[in-house]
């Protein structure tokens, strides 16, 4: 576990003045569970130093329950917390051994980034250009392959200028580009032979669009597998996931199933008398209304439009927000879904007669022309209004799923603009993630008259579809 | 009971539950620290128990409430008791004392306390049992904060309530959604995972004893090789492993067979699919591998039956 975030956590935490209390030891180990994305607030610190004068504290185990009781408030932060204490509560020779280890591993990737960037400043030099790459950057470029290292020098060494591009600022263009395609690479080799990529939470670069898929990256091997499953890219999902997938797509629509399908909800809001019933019920008692019946509220099953891009870019991901689709079952009551990408054709009833599902996807392909072309919204949209409009009312909430690639994003918008209008609300689930938005000038488009919302795992697909079909009573 | 660590592991599995030292020290952490109790963990895995084992322990009466979608505070908390206010009304009027009607309405007299005012107002300590939390809707969460920090509640006609004693507030969740930080920040929190196959074979001679130790160890292998192995919908939870075992003994099964699974697996798995992917053949006899089965027949659990011819299990 020397690699990992926990370490570099602990051994970076310092030891305040070499403070031994009781206090200041649960303060250090707070401080290192809020690095490590564990929410404590001041309260539940409180109740952790409270907790500890109630056990033995000369017994680990009752130490670390209690401390675990106050400070890890879900299965995930208590995976984290078991790490952290692991390695934070042990002798001070451990201790030492680890702060030794934090700082030559540091001083070691000093030395590893000044000779990389010498060996890049070499390469670009001729271009005048100082290196305007990352900390991280620099970083990969040192773990790379010495062949592709040799590579990349060559690419940038070989560019040319020519009177309308400014060559300085292309090499660094390549460089960025080569190095974050590598660094991504790099990472997903370590997950596909399952190392720990725990290692790489405190290998921040402060440059917070890295930080924030580091971290990303790093919570993910502390959950339980189905977790992991849950808030992974669906687009990063392997082969080797497809049954558990199956399976959890499979138990988070039918539990969404059976919220969506019970037919009656009692409300907090205040109750309507049903007055005939209530005069009815209280002729015995000579008129008085003793007894006061209310008006069942029945819950109009949600009625929704899914209208999923399967143009190549979104292949994958559509398979499985079909899958979910599918897995609604009865939930589905009197929606409609279409597959679009250069036009857009209907696939409610594929949907409808209960079959298995690799069987339903077969026909879905078989029987579309639309998987794996390019995306044109517009068109598909102009479809939709020609053939299909009445399939949208003042009731129906309409999914929009797509990565937001397509041609004549003004025009379409203007489309669902309308749509949006004649609909109780139109929902785009744009599977890329939201930091690549802004460089996708169509998604700006779209994103200003759709209610836009990143949707790239199995667990914002469910949360989407239950925040936005919550029932109407 | 001189409330220990050790004293309260005792009694939880004196009144059948089964619990290692960190759970006991998690209890003992809620019931000293007068914080409610927030377990958490998939159907089935023994939370509610844990109220009710608490109430034995402590001999307390369990309140229950049990929550869902669109609970609200009249189900909740309080009343007022409209069929007698309207009594009352025209009894007085007959009588002519419309003047002093109006204090008198809303007197304690003609309140119907519900779970939450029960607990408070109880003159005992009492468990209280908020059950399935995570259905309740977000305003209702919020609602319970003051609840469960303060143990006191305001009703506007008669000021603020607050509690007697102290009552030992166990809240369960399935996680269907995430709770709040709010409510979480308030509680003691334990996580109940399924069992081992150890604390599960505990659990079963436990609550099925004539399952006798074999078919008990059988068992709890099968189900944890379920759990872990399979991608079920529904994974098998210890309330369904008990029921199994109950249903095998009333076979007069003493081992797992491929028979005897197939015609019981009905208690053990509640989805046509996960039905159909367990009892296929490969997938079965990886269930019975792991048990440890030759698939053999014994002497049954009463001791009087042997499978012979046209007598299988």
């Amino acid at each position: 576990m020397e690699e990992d975030a926990v370490a570099r956590a602990v051994a970076g935490a310092g030891d305040d003045g070499g403070l031994e209390t009781i206090e200041h030891n649960v303060a250090r180990f707070v401080r290192i569970l809020r690095r490590l994305g564990v929410r404590v607030s001041g309260a539940e610190t409180v109740d952790a130093v409270c907790a500890l004068s109630r056990v033995n504290l000369l017994d680990r185990g009752h130490v670390r329950a209690a401390l675990s009781a106050c400070l890890a408030k879900s299965r995930q932060e208590a995976a984290v917390f078991e790490q952290a204490f692991a390695l934070f509560f042990t002798t001070p020779e451990a201790k030492a051994g680890q702060r030794e280890r934090y700082r030559e591993r540091e001083e070691r990737n000093g030395r590893l980034r000044d000779a990389a960037q010498g060996e890049l400043r070499e390469a670009v030099g001729r271009w005048g250009r100082d290196l305007s790459v990352t900390g991280e950057q620099l970083r990969t470029f040192a773990m790379l392959p010495q062949q592709a290292r040799d590579r990349l020098k060559d690419v940038l060494r070989r560019v040319k200028a020519n009177g309308v591009n400014d060559a300085g600022h292309l090499v660094s263009m390549i460089l960025q580009s080569s190095l974050n395609y590598w660094r991504y690479h790099m990472m997903k080799n370590k997950v596909d032979r399952g190392e720990d990529l725990s290692g790489i939470e405190a290998e921040l670069t402060g440059d917070a669009e890295s930080d924030e898929v580091i971290r990303g990256v790093a919570a993910a091997f502390y959950r339980h597998p189905e977790d992991r499953i849950l808030h992974r890219d669906l687009e990063g999902l392997e082969e080797a996931d497809l049954p558990r997938v199956t399976a959890l797509i499979g138990r988070l629509a039918a539990r969404l199933d059976l919220s969506l399908g019970r037919r009656y909800q009692r409300s907090s809001r205040a109750q309507a008398v049903d007055i005939r019933r209530t005069v009815r019920r209280n002729i015995q008692y000579g008129g008085l209304p003793l007894e006061l019946r209310y008006r069942a509220r029945r819950r109009k099953k949600p009625h929704f439009v899914l209208i999923c891009d399967v143009s190549a870019s979104m292949a994958r991901h559509a398979r499985f927000v079909l899958q979910f689709i599918y897995g609604l079952g009865s939930g589905l009551g009197n929606s409609e879904s279409f597959v679009f990408s250069e036009d857009l054709e209907r696939t409610t009833d594929y949907f409808r007669h209960h079959r298995d599902f690799a069987r339903c996807m077969t026909e879905v392909v078989n029987g579309s022309r639309q998987w794996g072309k390019t995306t044109n919204l517009y068109e598909s949209l102009r479809t939709f209004r020609r053939l299909y409009r009445d399939a949208v009312t003042r009731d129906t909430v309409v999914f929009v799923v797509s990565d937001g690639k397509t041609v004549a994003p003004e025009a379409a918008a203007a489309l669902l603009g309308e749509m949006g209008r004649r609909s109780r609300g139109l929902v785009w689930l744009n599977t890329s993630p939201r930091r690549e938005w802004d460089k996708n000038p169509a998604v700006r488009i779209l994103g200003a008259v759709v209610d836009m919302h990143e949707c790239n795992t199995l667990a914002r697909l469910e949360e989407c579809f239950r925040r936005h079909l919550a029932p109407r009573v | 009971m001189d409330l220990t660590i050790a004293a309260l592991q005792e009694a939880m599995e004196r009144e059948g539950y089964v619990c290692e030292e960190e759970l006991a020290v998690t209890v003992y952490l809620a019931l000293t620290l007068q914080k409610p109790l927030l377990v958490e963990g998939a159907p089935g895995v023994g939370k509610t128990e844990i109220a009710k084992v608490l109430g034995r322990v402590l001999g307390a009466e369990v309140i229950r409430l049990q929550c869902y979608e669109g609970l609200d505070e009249n189900k909740a908390l309080y009343e007022w008791n409209y069929q007698r206010q309207l009594l009352k009304i025209q009894i007085m009027k007959d009588a002519g004392g419309e003047r002093d009607i109006e204090k008198d309405l809303f007197d304690e007299e003609y309140l119907l306390a519900r779970p939450l005012l029960k607990a408070i107002r109880s003159r005992e300590r009492v468990v209280l049992l908020i059950d399935e939390v995570d259905k309740v809707d977000e305003p209702f969460e919020a609602f319970l904060f003051e609840l469960l920090s303060e143990f006191q509640v305001s009703i506007p006609e008669l000021g603020t309530v607050s509690a007697r004693h102290v009552p030992v507030v166990v809240l369960t969740s399935n996680g269907d959604r995430e709770l709040s930080d709010g409510l979480k920040r308030r509680c003691i929190y334990l996580y109940i995972d399924y069992p081992d196959i150890d604390k599960e074979v505990r659990i079963l001679r436990m609550k099925v004893p004539e399952a006798g130790e074999r078919l008990s160890r059988q068992i709890a292998a099968a189900v944890h090789h379920i759990r872990t192995r399979l991608e079920l919908r529904k994974q098998p939870s210890i309330a369904e492993s008990l029921d199994w075992a109950r249903a095998l003994v009333a076979l007069h099964a003493d081992a797992l067979t491929a028979d005897s699974f197939t015609r019981t697996a009905n208690l053990l798995l509640k989805n046509r699919a996960d039905h159909r992917q367990v009892l296929e053949r490969p997938t079965l006899d990886g269930i019975l591998g792991a048990t440890g089965t030759e698939g053999e027949a014994g002497v049954c659990a009463c001791g009087h039956h042997r499978p012979g011819r046209g007598d299988s299990w």
